[in-house]
């Protein structure tokens, strides 16, 4: 018996040993699903002669989580969004980012850099795409004079047909903002006002909170009105169906995401890993991805100028939309609020 | 009664698995017990500060509420599950063709759990399958309120977890003697009557780890309710990795799970026990 | 009449389970040949299939890593487990008991717990993540199974017959070999099964212990589901459905052998 086990146990380890490289140079990038096109990642591994291998998380504390734990070791470059790029830069995780290896920093905007107020100078983290989550309306399904602001959520005659984005910062900071207050507020009063707004008008309206399947559901119009960002539904809709979807970010503001590149530091290819954030900012390449999600070009003007297709939001919406920030110790207070209104009936 | 042996042969044939669970699990475990007495991290992770703070707040009475949710949630789903899977592996266990049908139970859940439950939410949805079925038949006249509520979660959960209690029930089935039923039945038992007190003692075993295989699983569920369960659907599984991946409360995760583990326990140890006992009194009959 | 009569409702009731356990592989079905790209039907089309055999080659490798990494961690838990469930049956010896009460152990922590801590365990000893970590971790998870099941298995095992075999001439391994491996048979081959189709499941313990580009086929899933999984996975499920039932098909001769033994 024990000389089976040996030998099974012998087996398995080699079976899991024998994948090795063979002498080319490995980047290993983690990001977020779907965010960057194969076409752009295919043209860079040709032109550098090397592999890009891509794992993925599907959000920033799961990211998070795991590097705290001990598991980032060998990625090179990963995608945080503005909050957690700068409790990383406050713990010590990163690399400086070598300005002179990426020229096409030129390209990114003053505007982007003045709200990264985490780190204005790029020191530590190049943006990758500024951006806003926003609510589409299937108009088909929707009364014809449904508000164009976060207050549709309230509008009782969609009462179970509407989603909001199981996402507390995102809702929260809404709310903050249809109340007119800053949607990093730390003011308890300015907060609890704001969790009352979604406790009592926003959520008796709503199916549930919902980050993962809601917009399969809104493409099959089981949804009529859905918290989203547009490339969640741009994934499940033909250009066709996206005719009878309004798509809009409202004027009072809400929150906004900044996601960033930014290279560990213990990135085994340092070099690689600028050669690659250079190669995304080419205002050529960047134009592949704004047209694969239908991007507005917040983040590189210049690849306005090789965009095919019309954005579903343009760069001026934005005015008034202000970047998730970290709060630090007062995220508990915002953590307080939102468990009775996110585990309770 | 087998006598317990005194050899090394015993302890040769345990010891691999016994090494591999101190190596992988009791360690990781000891982690996690010394977590739950420490202090949160800002960020994530702990600070080495003694604390009881997540014990405190595991007695939130929304984390309660929740957990009693939990409790009546899978409750009602394993028996389901168990009530599908009896007369099931019980046809396996009789059919010429069992291993094929051991197959086909279990093949459907090597595509992955995700797309299966997709595929429910695509079943129930208002205008799914189901509800188109069931208004062609004239059943109903409105589509029905499937999906988003608890009725779904205990339905994919029941789905997820049914093979989870038909592979014990069909061991169990498998090596029962069923000349014994014919046998009763010769002597003018009813059929039910000889099921009941000839087949369900000796399947007793089997009806156990298909009940500790399914409820354990269906309470910790996580996906499940996150997709298919609508407001108040939410179960102690999701509480727990919401801890580690949205509130970064570390210490608060562990000692959930510390509980959890302390309660599954005890559930087990007394299943055991009273199998064991029920074992003794069996042999003193015979 | 009373014995035709028998299975009857037992039958109807394995007829309905398999119908409900197949009813979702319907729609992976037939979503695979929608011609569009989200949930609403625009058409009969192969070319996620097309997709499937040209240009998936991310998608082929976590398929890869997923069946290296379930055949042989179940494998693995399979034999480990099956030999401690005897061990620990018909011996007594001192840790016996922490034994048996430390394989539940896994089962019962919640995935989430059960990956961080292995992942700040595998960390703290300097053991690099990727295939072997995933390895070990599933066949932590998987011993539970293995073990309980030939576990119950022996319960009712008819020791005479051992010792019969004794009587006639069998050494204690030849004992063990002829009689008491192939009456357990079932609980193995069960335990087996389960070990698999958890392997192939797992996501949230195989996301916290997989390194750079160790990827299984779980994770690929869900990281890409949640935006628009493409119809190409509903293909692979299809395939990957149609093969595993053509083998059980093509080797049901020899799987009968296999578990009829008992």
């Amino acid at each position: 018996m024990t000389r089976i086990l040996s030998l099974v146990l012998a087996a398995a380890l080699t079976l899991l040993s024998s994948c090795g490289g063979d002498g080319t140079r490995t980047l290993h990038i983690y990001n977020w699903t779907y965010y960057m096109p194969d076409e752009v990642i295919t043209a860079f591994e040709e032109e550098y002669d090397c592999d890009v291998v891509i794992d993925y998380f599907s959000s920033n504390e799961e990211m998070f989580a795991k590097l705290q734990a001990g598991g980032g070791r060998g990625y090179d470059i990963v995608f945080p969004s503005a909050d957690y790029t700068s409790i990383m830069i406050k713990l010590g995780m990163l690399a400086p980012i070598d300005h002179a290896m990426i020229p096409n920093l030129q390209y990114i905007p003053d505007i982007v850099k003045q709200v990264a107020t985490y780190d204005p100078g790029m020191e530590y983290s190049v943006p990758y795409f500024m951006g806003a989550a926003g609510i589409a309306v299937n108009t088909t399904l929707a009364p014809p004079d449904y508000e164009r602001s976060w207050m549709i959520f309230a509008d009782e005659r969609l009462a179970g047909r509407m989603t909001l984005l199981d996402d507390m910062r995102e809702v929260m900071g809404d709310a903050l903002k249809t109340l007119g207050y800053s949607n990093n507020s730390t003011s308890p009063d300015e907060v609890q006002e704001a969790a009352r707004l979604v406790a009592d008008e926003w959520k008796p309206n709503i199916v549930k909170f919902d980050a993962e399947s809601f917009a399969k559901s809104f493409a099959r119009g089981e949804f009529a009105v859905v918290h989203c960002y547009a490339e969640n539904i741009i994934a499940e809709m033909s250009a066709e169906e996206l005719e009878k979807v309004d798509f809009f970010l409202p004027e009072t503001g809400g929150s906004m995401y900044i996601d960033n590149m930014v290279i560990l530091k213990d990135a085994p290819e340092k070099e690689l890993a600028h050669q690659f954030i250079n190669f995304i900012h080419e205002p050529e390449n960047y134009a592949i991805f704004l047209d694969e999600f239908s991007f507005p070009p917040t983040t590189n003007t210049a690849a306005a100028a090789y965009m095919e297709t019309t954005p579903l939001y343009t760069a001026e919406d934005l005015e008034g939309y202000e970047v998730i920030a970290d709060l630090g110790e007062d995220l508990d207070m915002y953590n307080k609020l939102w468990e009775p209104i996110r585990y309770m009936d | 009664m087998r006598k317990p042996r005194k050899d090394k042969a015993g302890i040769m044939l345990a010891a691999p698995m016994g090494l591999w669970v101190t190596l992988f699990f009791a360690v990781p475990l000891l982690i996690i017990v010394t977590y739950s007495f420490l202090k949160k991290g800002l960020y994530g992770g702990v600070e080495w500060e003694p604390s009881f703070d997540a014990y405190r707040q595991v007695l939130d009475p929304d984390f309660i509420a929740v957990t009693l949710r939990t409790l009546w949630t899978s409750i009602l789903a394993t028996l389901t599950c168990l009530a599908l899977a009896l007369p099931t592996a019980y046809a396996i266990a009789r059919s010429r063709h069992q291993t094929l049908f051991l197959f086909l139970t279990i093949i459907p859940f090597w595509t992955s759990s995700l797309i299966r439950i997709y595929a429910w939410i695509n079943l129930l949805s208002t205008e799914g399958l189901v509800n188109n079925i069931l208004l062609a038949l004239g059943i109903i006249k409105e589509p029905l309120h499937l999906i988003y509520n608890l009725f779904a979660v205990i339905l994919v959960l029941v789905y997820m977890y049914l093979p989870f209690a038909i592979l014990p029930l069909f061991t169990a089935f498998d090596r029962f003697d069923f000349t014994l039923v014919d046998a009763a039945r010769d002597l003018g038992s009813s059929k039910l009557g000889a099921l009941v007190r000839i087949m369900l003692p000796s399947v007793r075993s089997g009806i156990t780890t298909a009940l500790v295989f399914t409820a354990i699983p269906v309470f910790g569920a996580y996906t499940v309710p996150l997709l298919v369960g609508g407001m108040g659907s939410t179960m102690v599984g999701n509480i727990i990795v919401d801890q580690v991946q949205k509130t970064r409360n570390w210490p608060l995760a562990s000692a959930f799970s510390v509980i959890l583990t302390l309660v599954s326990l005890i559930g087990v140890l007394t299943v055991l026990r009273g199998g064991r006992k029920d074992k003794k009194s069996k042999e003193v009959r015979t | 009449m009373r014995k035709v009569h028998a299975p009857r409702f037992s039958q109807l009731c394995l007829f309905f389970v398999m119908l409900f356990l197949f009813m979702p592989l319907i729609v992976v079905a037939a979503y695979s040949f929608n011609s569009g790209h989200g949930m609403t039907w625009q058409g009969f089309s192969l070319q996620w299939y097309e997709e499937l055999f040209t240009s998936s080659h991310d998608l082929w490798r976590a398929f890869w890593n997923s069946i290296i990494i379930a055949l042989t961690s179940s494998l693995t838990a399979t034999v480990i487990g099956s030999a401690a469930a005897i061990g620990l049956k018909w011996w007594s010896f001192k840790l016996s008991g922490y034994i048996k009460v430390a394989t539940y152990l896994p089962m019962i922590l919640p995935d989430v717990i059960i990956g961080i801590s292995m992942l700040i365990f595998f960390s703290s000893i300097n053991l690099p993540l990727g295939m072997f970590t995933i390895y070990a971790a599933h066949t932590t998870f998987n011993l539970p199974f293995t073990y309980l099941l030939v576990d119950s298995r022996l319960d009712e095992f008819d020791f005479s017959t051992i010792e019969a075999a004794r009587d006639l001439g069998e050494d204690r391994k030849g004992a063990m070999l002829r009689v008491v491996v192939p009456s357990i048979m079932p609980g193995v081959l069960s335990g087996f099964l389960m070990a698999i189709t958890m392997s192939i499941e797992d996501f949230v313990i195989t996301f916290f212990v997989s390194g750079p580009g160790s990827a299984t086929l779980p994770l690929y899933v869900y990281s890409s589901i949640r935006y628009g999984v493409s119809p190409v996975i509903n293909a692979l499920s299809l395939i990957l459905i149609l093969a595993s039932m053509a083998l059980a098909f093509i080797f049901r001769r020899f799987l009968k052998s296999f578990a009829a033994s008992a």
